[in-house]
């Protein structure tokens, strides 16, 4: 009985990473229709910043998710305005070879800047677990289940409540009608992959204080990503919410009941699966109707 | 593409008509050798580290000792290495370029699988190779004669450990191993399995991982459940990192921890603070060790040396890398002689010192188990002491660790 | 300069007979690099069966790749008695028939999804090949599985597999070719345009997909059953690389996407500058890798093909 509420907790906090990690990914896929394969290098880039402000500035790395939010913004706003842009105007499999092939230059420039070693952050708390009931958590996955819950309902209520959200949500629905209503879509787009990437990089701490990470993981991220979102759904924090859940429940039932080997066995299979029964996602298309 | 052949021809015949423009003295030739090392990909961490070694061995072997005199010539050292990626594609198409290029004399790669083909090809043209990247079995049962590498094979590397283990009092009697999904990790864990069996202990349970490894909840709930005396972890060393914070956060507490790759380095120890102390892993060198070399003079001055050229905290395989050229010039200068052959029949016949080792190989190629086998690292007090064997013992071992609440 | 059927089959035959020659004057490494460029032309010209003619972009076919690869190899394990010149054809025969047994079973489900869907779920079958044949010990996919050499024992191993590759390549054209000129691969070409008007014109849609598809993972199965003799030792990450998934879309859009000799034209000079230009630099590759993507789809994103149509539609 403490097994299962054990896993089922593990899974939670796992989960709730994960769908901060992936909720990026997923608005840029449903608003710009763009498969961000570069999405992993910008997770990383967050790490890899908070790595260097809280060693600086000896500060908590959670407290570095603003500065490095605000990097990645403008990181992003450009790279979407002066290089995906161009691409995004053909055909969709464009933009994924050359979002791929920036993840690869960034890459090696990480293995440059950085060395290859893996690099963790400790915060001070590293070490303690609490008790709630039969389950035992520890402290840092927990305060990164708190970060990741914030951040993605401070998404959320940006999405509904904000004219940012508004307009972009508006242009994910109707692209022409919002051109005509005299909304400047380049910018929107830019605006939406800049949120995106500031998401990506305080999805980076979170998963920087949990685990140790090298350059060479982007990819792994990126898969994760992907995942979330054909689980959850597209274009909306509830949908990664409910994606990253399940990923992670699944992740921990399959590694202790099947074996801990297994897991991304199961993580792939659910993928075929569900894209074959409903490829939009449990949630479906935040911004279009799901066939 | 032409354009840089013409160059190279260019260069080459001002290269060959130089010595005759300068004076009558002794003419200093080079040493060709070439390689691969993962410097991107998977395996880029500890690739850069081995070649630092390659890079600090040659240099100094240039610039301070001048060049080594080999059948009465004097040489120096050129290094021709290319980042293979971690790929084994790319790792053997280009050492064929290299041996289409004339080039003798073959460093190795760091990960079985780029080893294992790049090998094969060297073997194929009879050209030796001299590596610290593969320990996996199936380099050294496939009879090739030019092959050498600095460790034992996967399956013979847990003997030091499992002797520590005999004689700690009062001892441990069961244990539980964990392993990732790989080549290495899978014959490691294989070579775990069958000296602590034979070695009369008990085994409890056998944990295989994934290659990556985000959460082992799942199998620290089961150690709780059917708890060891010695948990003997042989997972790479981001994964190490994991499962040791998971176990402290966890409340996971064994009597003895070992991390076959991971407290060597000073990230990890950092990272883990007061909690590192009394983990113990395996070191096959560190700038203690009381070898004499005729390079360097012994560790401690290799190490300074390294330190004046690179920032990059120094690891073993540093140590181990710098051992394999210093072995190549020890078989030249027995073979007298820079033929192919005669220096493969040097290196099969090999018993030098250096300040990394003894340097002894099995007829098959790998590391002699006693002289390259590895030693026993424990975290004491935040610094890494060797613990086993006697010979090159700092500090006596911790047993049984305090719980991790007492550690810190 | 458009050339007519004839002189097309003329310029082929002497391409592979130069081709067949090559070992015969070409230093060992370039013989090594001429391997990786008939691979990879292969390769790509299969993947364009599918993802070039019916507009169906596969983001992994590399599942087939391993797939031929472990089963030739599980096979050929339990066969090893036979003669060695029989291994490499029982091999292929072994994986062949695992590769379209694995995508007829797929490809109704898989072919009803489109564009992104389908080339993301693609990518999950390649994922899921690969976790179950590193976590199933029967595979051996983690501890490596070993391939016996079959090359004969007069010939050097490297122009063995370089002629070998050259034949299969040239295998896979002439599929290319015939299926390109026959009224199934119209009716791919018309799938690619607009499907749904197709279905409704009377092609038989569905049918085509599931073909093309299969034609197209035996081809690719066949390929890898070769590569992995070629390497002698594969473990998952030999044959299942997400790389490779990508380089074989790379090729159609370098060369030409839906073009006949588009993939061919993509591989040999992606290998090219892989191999041979950017061999040379130690630490830069992956830079420039990805640079080259980034400016090869800004500035040309119908490939060589696009370039040279775009040369000739301007006065």
């Amino acid at each position: 009985m403490n097994l299962i509420a054990q896993t089922l907790a593990d899974g939670l906090v796992l989960g709730g990473i994960y769908a901060l990690a992936a909720v990026g990914f997923s608005l840029i896929f449903g608003v710009l229709h763009v498969i961000n394969l570069s999405h992993g290098i910008l997770v990383l880039m967050g790490a890899y910043l908070a790595l260097i402000f809280s060693e600086a500035l000896h500060i908590d790395p959670l407290l570095c998710i603003p500065p490095v939010m605000a990097v990645l913004f403008c990181v992003g706003y450009a790279y979407q305005r002066f290089l995906i842009q161009h691409a995004v105007d053909r055909a969709s499999v464009n933009s994924m070879l050359l979002t791929f092939g920036v993840a690869l230059m960034l890459q090696n420039a990480m293995i440059w800047v950085f060395s290859p070693d893996m690099k963790s952050i400790t915060p001070s708390y590293a070490f303690t677990s609490l008790k709630l009931g039969p389950v035992n958590l520890d402290a840092v996955r927990l305060s990164a289940l708190a970060a990741s819950l914030i951040l993605l309902s401070c998404l959320a209520a940006l999405l509904r409540f904000s004219p940012l959200g508004r307009v972009i949500r508006a242009t994910a629905q109707q692209t022409m009608a919002a051109r005509l209503c005299g909304v400047n879509v380049r910018h929107v787009y830019a605006l939406t992959f800049a949120v995106s990437a500031a998401f990506a990089g305080a999805a980076g701490i979170v998963i920087g204080i949990i685990l140790p990470f090298s350059p060479n993981d982007e990819g792994g991220w990126t898969l994760n990503a992907f995942v979330v979102v054909v689980l959850g759904g597209v274009g909306s924090p509830a949908g990664a919410l409910i994606g990253g859940l399940l990923l992670g429940m699944v992740s921990t039932l399959t590694a202790q009941y099947v074996g801990p080997a297994f897991p991304n066995v199961t993580m792939f299979l659910l993928l075929v699966l569900l894209l074959l029964v409903r490829p939009n996602g449990l949630l479906g298309n935040a911004f279009a109707p799901s066939r | 593409m032409k354009r840089r052949d013409v160059l190279a021809a260019g260069l080459g015949a001002v290269a060959l008509t130089a010595p005759a423009v300068r004076s009558s003295r002794a003419q200093t030739k080079t040493l060709t050798i070439g390689g691969s090392v993962p410097l991107t990909g998977a395996a880029a961490e500890t690739g850069l580290n081995v070649n630092n070694g390659y890079i600090t061995a040659a240099t100094y072997i240039n610039d301070v000792l001048g060049g080594v005199e080999i059948a009465g010539d004097k040489y120096k050292i050129q290094l021709k290495l290319f980042d293979d990626a971690s790929d084994p594609a790319r790792a053997t198409t280009l050492i064929q370029r290299q041996l289409d290029e004339g080039t003798d004399f073959f460093l190795g790669s760091f990960g079985s699988n780029i080893v294992l083909p790049t090998v094969a090809i060297t073997e194929r043209a009879k050209k030796p190779m001299v590596q610290t990247g593969g320990g996996s079995d199936a380099i050294f049962t496939r009879g090739f004669k030019y092959s050498f590498g600095m460790f034992p094979r996967a399956t013979r590397q847990f003997a030091a450990a499992s002797a520590l283990f005999k004689t700690l009092n009062p001892g441990p009697s069961t244990y539980s191993v964990v392993y990732n999904n790989d080549a290495f990790s899978k014959t490691a864990a294989e070579g775990v399995r069958q000296s602590c069996d034979a070695a009369g202990f008990k085994r409890l349970d056998s944990f295989e991982l994934p290659a990556k490894v985000t959460d082992v909840s799942s199998v620290l709930a089961s150690v709780r459940a059917n708890m060891p005396d010695m948990l003997l972890c042989v997972v790479h060393d981001q994964d190490s990192l994991l499962i040791a914070r998971q176990m402290v956060a966890t409340n996971t507490n064994v009597k003895l921890l070992y991390q076959g790759l991971g407290p060597q380095l000073a990230s990890y120890r950092e990272a883990l603070g007061k909690y590192s102390e009394s983990i113990l892993c395996s070191t096959y060198w560190d700038e203690g060790v009381p070898y004499k070399d005729k390079f360097f003079g012994d560790a401690k001055k290799f190490t300074e040396y390294y330190r004046s050229k690179f920032t990059r905290p120094i690891a073993y395989h540093v140590a181990g890398a710098a051992a394999c050229i210093e072995t190549y010039v020890m078989a030249m200068q027995a073979a007298k002689s820079l033929k192919p052959d005669a220096v493969r029949d040097a290196l099969a016949a090999a018993d030098f010192e250096t300040f990394y080792a003894r340097i002894k190989f099995t007829p098959d190629g790998d590391g002699d188990p006693l002289t390259l086998g590895g030693m026993i690292g424990q975290v004491q007090k935040g610094k890494l002491e060797t613990v086993f064997p006697e010979a090159a013992k700092t500090a006596p071992p911790v047993y049984p660790a305090q719980t991790w609440d007492k550690k810190a | 300069m458009k050339l007519n059927q004839t002189q097309v089959f003329l310029l082929v035959a002497a391409a592979v007979v130069v081709l067949a020659a090559g070992p015969l004057f070409l230093p060992p490494f370039y013989v090594r690099v001429g391997q990786l460029m008939l691979y990879s032309a292969g390769l790509g010209l299969a993947w364009a069966i599918l993802g070039g003619f019916a507009g169906y972009t596969s983001f992994g076919h590399a599942a087939f790749i391993g797939v031929g690869a472990f089963t030739a190899g599980l096979v050929e394990a339990k066969l090893s008695s036979l003669p060695t010149v029989l291994l490499l054809p029982v091999g292929l025969l072994a994986g062949a028939a695992c590769c379209a047994i694995l995508a007829a079973l797929i490809a109704y489900p898989i072919l009803r999804l489109r564009g992104t869907f389908f080339a993301i779920a693609m990518l999950g079958v390649s994922h899921v090949c690969a976790e179950v044949t590193n976590n199933v010990d029967f595979f051996q996919g983690s501890m490596g599985l070993n391939f016996p050499p079959i090359a004969p024992p007069s010939m050097d191993p490297a122009n063995f597999f370089y002629e070998i590759y050259l034949v299969a390549a040239l295998f896979i054209l002439l599929v290319s070719w015939q299926i390109r000129r026959s009224r199934f691969g119209a009716g791919l070409l018309s799938i690619r345009e607009d499907e749904d008007t197709a279905r409704m014109l009377g092609v038989p849609t569905e049918r085509y997909k599931r073909l093309a598809f299969v034609v197209s993972a035996v081809l690719t199965g066949v390929t890898g059953v070769i590569y992995a003799h070629s390497l002698g030792y594969i473990t998952t990450d030999s044959v299942y690389r997400d790389d490779t998934n990508l380089s074989l879309i790379v090729y159609s859009l370098l060369g030409g996407m839906g073009t006949l000799f588009g993939p061919v034209i993509g591989a040999f000079l992606l290998v090219f500058i892989t191999q041979v230009i950017l061999g040379r630099l130690l630490d830069f590759h992956l830079f420039a890798t990805g640079l080259l993507l980034v400016i090869l789809v800004l500035s040309a994103p119908g490939g060589i093909a696009g370039l040279l149509k775009r040369k000739r539609a301007a006065p």
